[in-house]
């Protein structure tokens, strides 16, 4: 009897541990559940939460990024001592996975970093709130950039800041080649193709005109945009007709043709190895396709300074092709317990002039035109010149992208392997195209 | 004796039946207390995420929104999708090609280790130190290196005024780099090997020699056959293991399965479907057909095994 008693208490211990663990849970559902309803001031709708509130902010990106937006979160807990703002980051390879699992899980962070091709999977189903609802202020954004967080009828993002898909070129090694400048307002993609090819000729083994540039949509969409078609049509499939897609991809294999561009195997080698290893960082290259805000990264790499160009053809066909993409955008959690300090949060992060003067133009050129203004003289001259850039497209771009439909995270994989496929020469440019269009069809109508 | 008292507790007969049941009683309670934590971690990490998965795969979840019940369509879409046949063919080519040669390698390491060498504990541990490595990321990191445009191959290569390429950014090379790395790790069959080859006792080949058998002989006649058992179990534990390879494809290729899908395996496929196109339900589908596949495998090892695995017994 005595030796049976003792499991039989332990079992009750272990009965009370779990009862008191699933009151604890649920007592924090009960937290979830109550969040407090529509605040206007919102001065006073901290103290609504009666007391110290947590929220939880998600991102991704370097060291440098993550030491920044640490010192913009202390700047803001000074600002708002009832708000405490836990830091949930990873680098770029890990982000979309955790995400997806803690909004899985319940976990949603009440802050999260989104990005264009992902913004729609997680806004169409109802994981991100509407920013206007909540209280977000845009008045100061630029108004061609705002409409890029606006799918499935509300506001689910705000950009951070804006990149441009351009050419980035190193004059020293068209100097060495002889080769002039284009004037990028009026060269033609043959252009692009025969300064490309002659670079590399008159350059010695091992320099190229142009890094490999299939692998990555910005460039079709470009593209395709300059020739009056999209991407992705208004209508869920896509937005362009399969001759389209085989000339863009027929420049690529020109372009290898004409020896523009490396060998493929050493292509994919280095568009694996990113700024540091790629042909403009390493000196072995006179042009390539970047976004933007790459070109600090890129310029400290090859250790000389560069230049950015815009892309061939915009004013060879119908209209402008480039476009201002936002680089990342903020959201916040329909399930946030807490929107208005999200909210709160969000703002300080866009329109307060002090935390732009951290962030400077981390997160892209400051999205708000009145923090972008208040910093131009502070960025690195890499980041100053990419600035005037964007300054000088800002009136030839005729409009933004919609934002890419739900499914389109799925993309730049499909075009990185069909491009793959067709500089090994193991698929036609053509059969490239229809294959890319009966993939992208299924993705992003699946 | 056991039986004996188990039998007599049945039957309900005699003293010392009834005294030793309840003896045994409390050794069952005092086993299931120290079994507890395997049990709960079975339980919770094991056969509750395997039963979820089995759910999923009969829904549509996206890991966003609540899944939805979808019956056997993630299942018949598997026989629709050329990129899952294709990562079932570059899987199966990966073990059926590494796996006997890893095996091969093992074994050979093993005779020659088992000559009695000096130094014989130092040799081993060099030897099984890739099988420790092998499956780590930092070591995919370096195989990028070894096997890059300016890597060590191409370096060799070079001495004899070969020009190499980039072998891992090649779309017919890629899949071979990552054979080698598990044929490199043949250090844990190896060491299974050299306690096997202990195992067989001196006198056999005493016999043989006073028989005349060569060494040859004495390896075909005795070593072989001895060790088929040992060998088996190599095949069957290698074969699961290689295919459930994930790691070293996706740092070699970056989490892309390329260059254009050649080392695109299947548990990599699988993770995509799950984790970029948000597609849970149909990759918990796939891993289902994995097991199945895994599973069919060791069968028909088993039952091939009758004809070639002697046992000694």
């Amino acid at each position: 009897m005595n030796s049976s008693t003792r499991p039989t208490r332990t079992w009750w211990r272990i009965g009370a541990l779990l009862a008191v663990g699933t009151l604890a849970l649920s007592g924090c559902n009960g937290d979830n559940g109550a969040a407090p309803g529509d605040g206007d001031d919102d001065d006073t709708t901290a103290s609504e939460d009666s007391g110290p509130v947590e929220i939880r902010f998600s991102w991704w990106g370097s060291d440098d990024r993550h030491e920044t937006t640490q010192q913009v979160i202390d700047l803001f807990e000074d600002k708002n001592p009832d708000i405490t703002v836990v830091p949930d980051f990873t680098d770029w390879g890990g982000y979309w996975d955790k995400l997806a699992t803690t909004v899985a899980g319940g976990d949603t962070p009440d802050v999260i970093t989104q990005e264009e091709r992902y913004l729609s999977d997680y806004a169409s189903r109802g994981v991100l709130a509407d920013l206007d609802e909540i209280g977000v202020e845009t008045d100061a954004i630029d108004p061609s950039i705002l409409d890029s967080g606006t799918t499935d009828g509300g506001l689910y993002g705000v950009a951070t800041g804006v990149n441009a898909y351009a050419i980035v070129a190193d004059p020293a090694i068209f100097e060495q080649a002889g080769v002039d400048m284009p004037d990028d307002t009026t060269w033609t993609w043959e252009d692009f193709v025969d300064i490309a090819n002659e670079i590399s000729a008159n350059t010695p083994d091992g320099v190229y005109g142009m890094q490999e540039f299939g692998g990555n949509e910005a460039g079709f969409t470009i593209y395709a945009r300059q020739h009056g078609q999209s991407l992705y049509g208004q209508d869920g499939g896509v937005g362009y007709d399969d001759e389209l897609l085989t000339e863009w991809n027929q420049l690529t294999m020109d372009m290898i043709e004409g020896g523009g561009q490396p060998d493929p195997a050493k292509s994919v080698e280095i568009a694996d190895g990113g700024p540091e290893q790629s042909l403009l960082g390493t000196g072995a290259g006179a042009m390539g396709f970047w976004w933007s805000n790459q070109l600090p990264a890129i310029s400290s790499a090859a250790g000389h300074e560069l230049t950015l160009l815009r892309v061939p053809g915009e004013s060879e066909f119908d209209r402008t092709g480039m476009y201002f993409k936002p680089a990342m955008y903020y959201s916040v959690s329909k399930e946030s317990a807490h929107p208005e300090a999200a909210a709160k949060f969000v703002n300080f992060l866009l329109n307060d002039p002090e935390a732009g003067a951290l962030i400077l133009a981390d997160r892209g050129l400051p999205a708000n035109l009145d923090v972008r203004e208040a910093i131009s003289g502070d960025l690195e001259p890499a980041d100053q010149l990419s600035a005037e850039f964007l300054g000088g497209l800002q009136t030839e771009i005729v409009d933004g992208p919609p934002v890419p439909p739900t499914g389109a995270a799925e993309v730049p994989e499909i075009t990185t392997r069909l491009n793959t496929e067709l500089i090994f020469g193991q698929m036609s440019p053509a059969d490239v195209a229809s294959q890319f269009t009966t993939e992208v069809s299924s993705a992003i109508g699946g | 004796m056991a039986i004996v008292d188990e039998f007599r507790r049945v039957k309900g007969t005699g003293k010392a039946g009834r005294s030793r049941s309840a003896a045994h009683r409390f050794d069952g309670r005092a086993a299931v207390v120290f079994l507890a934590p395997w049990f709960l971690g079975l339980a919770f990490i094991t056969v509750g995420p395997m039963v979820a998965s089995a759910y999923l795969s009969f829904t549509d979840y996206s890991l966003l929104e609540p899944p939805q019940w979808i019956g056997l369509d993630n299942y018949t879409r598997m026989f629709e999708d050329p990129r899952l046949l294709n990562a079932l063919q570059v899987t199966f080519t990966y073990v059926l090609v590494s796996v006997p040669l890893q095996l091969g390698a093992a074994l050979g390491l093993a005779l020659l280790l088992d000559k009695g060498l000096r130094g014989l504990a130092f040799y081993r541990s060099v030897f099984y130190l890739p099988s420790l490595l092998g499956g780590s990321v930092a070591v995919a990191l370096l195989w990028r290196q070894v096997f890059g445009a300016e890597g060590l191959v191409n370096q060799f290569l070079a001495l004899f005024g070969i020009q190499g390429q980039g072998w891992v950014s090649h779309p017919d090379y890629a899949l071979g780099t990552l054979m080698i790395l598990n044929v490199w790790t043949f250090g844990a069959p190896m060491v299974i090997f050299l306690a096997g080859l202990r195992q067989i006792p001196q006198m056999y080949y005493e016999a043989a020699s006073i028989d005349g058998a060569g060494r040859i002989r004495k390896f075909t006649a005795i070593t072989f056959p001895m060790l088929t058992p040992i060998i088996f179990f190599n095949l069957i534990l290698q074969l699961i293991n290689a295919f459930q390879t994930f790691t070293q494809a996706a740092v070699i290729s970056g989490g892309t399965g390329g260059p254009a899908d050649s080392t695109m395996v299947y548990t990599l496929y699988l993770y995509q479907k799950g984790f970029t196109a948000l597609d849970m339900g149909y990759a918990s589908a796939m891993a289902w057909l994995l097991l199945a596949i895994v599973a069919g495998m060791t069968a028909i090892n088993f039952l091939a095994s009758k004809y070639w695995v002697f046992y000694n017994d």
